[in-house]
């Protein structure tokens, strides 16, 4: 009998995978990776109670349960990475550190030496000869934030709700009789929503106002909190002028100044070129392939040249920091990261 | 439902709610107003201030209304200053332990059954002793604690002190928030300075305590503001919650003997159904614990895996501590009385009350012995 770990959330994904491997005949062993627990101004970290439905579906299961502490790694590899990134001008995505670094490096690892023949999580994403390929349902398929994630741990991972539609998993967690078949999702980040990251940042951050200019006139229009808070494109937030609204458009790091524009066509938030750093391919890529800027965003046709990718058609210029990935099919190959 | 954590709260009895009722809509005049309605509700609120108090063998004026024991503890370590010297056992709550680490704090060393060492408290009580708390009944344990003997010690020194001239004040203070409506609880037989008691623990409403302060505390208030509660506790007076307080305790204290001899009874049931349990430890001393108390450990079984076993069959047990073993945090009460991680990861804490029956203590033994077999063959596989 094989064993397998499963990294359990207190989810209703990850329940149902441990449930479904479990009626498979494995020997289950479920794991909370406990990667954050401190409370920050206005969010109640909810470790300890995702940590007890964790445990409570393991015990209605009757499998082992863990606790694997990475709070020291995860601050480390995460959330410094993160702020780093942040104090650079870019908008990095803390997830997919988190599954390149803890879930499928750390966890992994920690999970083979204890006795694990495998490793199991309940991501939308399916395995094939350590192969990553797109998720059954499309609109779950979380493989963007797999991208990173090498082909030697894929072969030793099992993703068992990744061919299965998310209200299949909902009524299979009722079937089973999970107490958490109802709880909400988790979103974003994995600890801090979005609309909470300006106040995480400001934790860390000293973070200083600067003045929000006109690109093109260079015209003083008001003040901004902290550069660091505004992405490349973003419309909302800016509180200044009226009539058409202001983009953003460019940021000097340097001299904490950002540029907006209220010309669409402008330039800089256009592109048909992307450069990319810190490129992690499981394959390589074939001359055509297709791309993801985002988390479920569309598809869009590009070719890559080993570090630019050139798309079709223009498309709306992404911050820095964040990932493309490559797709050829039901495949997800790899990707980078924006220059 | 099968309830068997009592001992962290209690539902709020009838005759309680039936008497705060009133206060929430007919009567929710501020106590202080000048029209006759308030004054009404004035003399509402200090005669159930005084009921309150005769329980525990007081008047009215001597005690401080608070939102609870925590609160209760807090002011009472208000009677001394930054840098004073203090002893606590070393089974306190961690309300007390919280407050005490803002002073020199030493800890009484207690016993396997978490009864404070005598010796050892004459060993460290010395002239510059300040303040001392030690809870009535352990929370986790059910261990009565020998006040009484405390208090003498006490007064001993507070006499050599003032022969010799010395002014430092010595206070005791004691945390009585488990043992009232099982044991008597007066301060006069206690001999303490000052003592805290909870609502929420004697089937009234939660967010309701008291301090009992004795004639020779100079205490500094906690909260100011309008001056109510002697100046030591400011706010408008929960006057609901501290009506459903004194009809709580006054009915818990009338049934005190009927309650003891009925829960002895039912101890006895739960007992007789877990022994048949291999590895089963009775925690503490039954002849010096309060009835209502079965803590136990089952080393080699994961306490907080118990506890979702248990709630399936809508029987509700504890660990004690407001902790488990899942999240790295070891009860520092069983740590304290030389248990082994594995002793203190396989202890549940039952505490009877109200809701049992004989009939449903019977059933509740048979599937709490059940769920630890279920753990332990788990296991062994």
């Amino acid at each position: 009998m094989k064993t397998v770990y499963v990294g359990m959330s207190g989810g209703v994904d990850s329940s149902v995978s441990a449930a479904l491997l479990k009626e498979q005949g494995y020997h289950v062993v479920g794991v909370y990776m406990k990667n954050w627990s401190k409370n920050l101004p206005g969010m109640k970290c909810p470790w300890a109670e995702d940590l007890a439905d964790a445990k409570r579906v393991a015990v209605n299961l009757r499998i082992d349960f863990k606790v694997f502490d990475f709070e020291k790694e995860y601050k480390q590899k995460v959330v410094d990475y993160m702020i780093e990134e942040y104090k650079k001008g870019n908008t990095p995505n803390p997830d997919i550190m988190c599954n390149q670094e803890i879930k499928f490096k750390l966890f992994a690892e920690t999970a083979f030496e204890d006795g694990a023949d495998l490793i199991a999580t309940g991501h939308y994403a399916n395995v094939e000869d350590g192969k990553l390929l797109k998720a059954k349902d499309e609109n779950k398929d979380q493989t963007y934030f797999l991208y990173r994630v090498t082909s030697e741990v894929l072969k030793r991972t099992l993703f068992p709700v990744g061919n299965m539609l998310k209200p299949e998993v909902k009524k299979l967690a009722e079937k089973f009789g999970l107490v958490n078949a109802h709880k909400p999702e988790s979103m974003g980040v994995c600890f801090v929503g979005e609309a909470n990251m300006k106040d995480f940042l400001s934790e860390f951050i000293d973070v200083k106002p600067g003045e929000i200019r006109e690109l093109e006139t260079d015209k003083k229009l008001g003040y901004h909190d902290g550069a660091i808070f505004y992405t490349i494109g973003q419309r909302h937030g800016l509180n200044v002028g009226e009539g058409l609204p202001y983009y953003v458009a460019k940021k000097d790091m340097e001299k904490n100044i950002v540029y907006v524009s209220k010309n669409l066509n402008e330039k800089n938030l256009w592109t048909k070129e992307i450069k990319l750093k810190d490129v992690f391919l499981r394959e390589e890529a074939p001359k055509e392939i297709e791309i993801r800027v985002r988390h479920r965003a569309a598809l869009i046709p590009a070719t890559f040249d080993g570090d630019t990718l050139h798309l079709k058609n223009e498309t709306k210029r992404i911050a820095s920091g964040q990932s493309v990935v490559f797709y050829k099919d039901n495949v997800c190959l790899g990707g980078g990261i924006i220059e | 439902m099968i309830y068997l954590d009592h001992a962290a709260a209690t539902p709020v009895s009838e005759k309680a709610k039936k008497a705060m009722e009133p206060y929430f809509s007919e009567r929710f005049f501020n106590p202080s107003a000048a029209y006759q309605a308030s004054v009404d509700v004035r003399r509402d609120y200090e005669a159930a201030k005084d009921r309150i108090a005769h329980v525990i063998g007081a008047k009215g004026a001597d005690i401080v209304i608070t939102a609870g024991a925590t609160e209760s503890i807090n002011l009472a370590f208000n009677a001394i200053n930054p840098g004073a010297e203090v002893l606590i056992s070393s089974i306190e709550h961690a309300s007390v332990f919280e407050a005490a680490k803002r002073f020199k704090t030493k800890e009484i060393t207690v016993d396997k059954n978490g009864k404070i060492l005598i010796e050892d408290l004459k060993k460290k009580l010395d002239k510059n002793t300040e303040f001392i708390s030690i809870s009535l009944v352990s929370g986790e344990l059910g261990t009565i604690e020998p006040i009484a003997e405390v208090a003498s010690l006490v007064k001993a020194e507070r006499l050599r002190r003032k022969l010799a001239g010395e002014e430092t004040p010595l206070y005791l203070h004691c945390d009585a928030s488990q043992g009232i409506g099982l044991i008597e609880v007066k301060v006069g037989r206690l001999g303490v300075d000052l003592l805290t008691i909870n609502s929420a623990k004697v089937y009234g409403p939660k967010g309701v305590g008291a301090l009992y302060v004795g004639h020779n505390v100079k205490l500094k208030p906690l909260v100011v503001g309008g001056g109510q509660e002697l100046g030591l506790r400011s706010g408008t007076e929960n006057v609901a919650g501290v009506i459903g307080f004194a009809a709580a305790i006054e009915e818990a204290e009338s049934h005190l003997n009927g309650e003891r001899k009925r829960l002895g009874l039912l101890r006895n049931i739960l007992i007789k159904e877990l022994e048949k349990v291999p590895n089963i430890a009775f925690l503490g001393n039954a002849k010096n614990q309060l009835v209502s108390f079965v803590p136990i450990s089952v080393p080699g079984v994961d306490a907080e895996r118990l506890i979702f076993m248990l709630e399936n069959e809508e029987i509700y047990v504890s660990t004690g501590a407001a902790c488990s073993a899942s999240k790295g945090i070891k009860s520092r009460t069983l740590t304290a009385i030389g248990l082994s991680d594995e002793e203190i990861a396989g202890s549940l804490r039952i505490t009877m009350g109200h809701l049992n029956t004989e009939e449903n203590i019977k059933l509740a033994g048979e599937k709490i012995r059940e769920a630890i077999i279920a753990e332990q063959t788990r296991t062994a596989k």
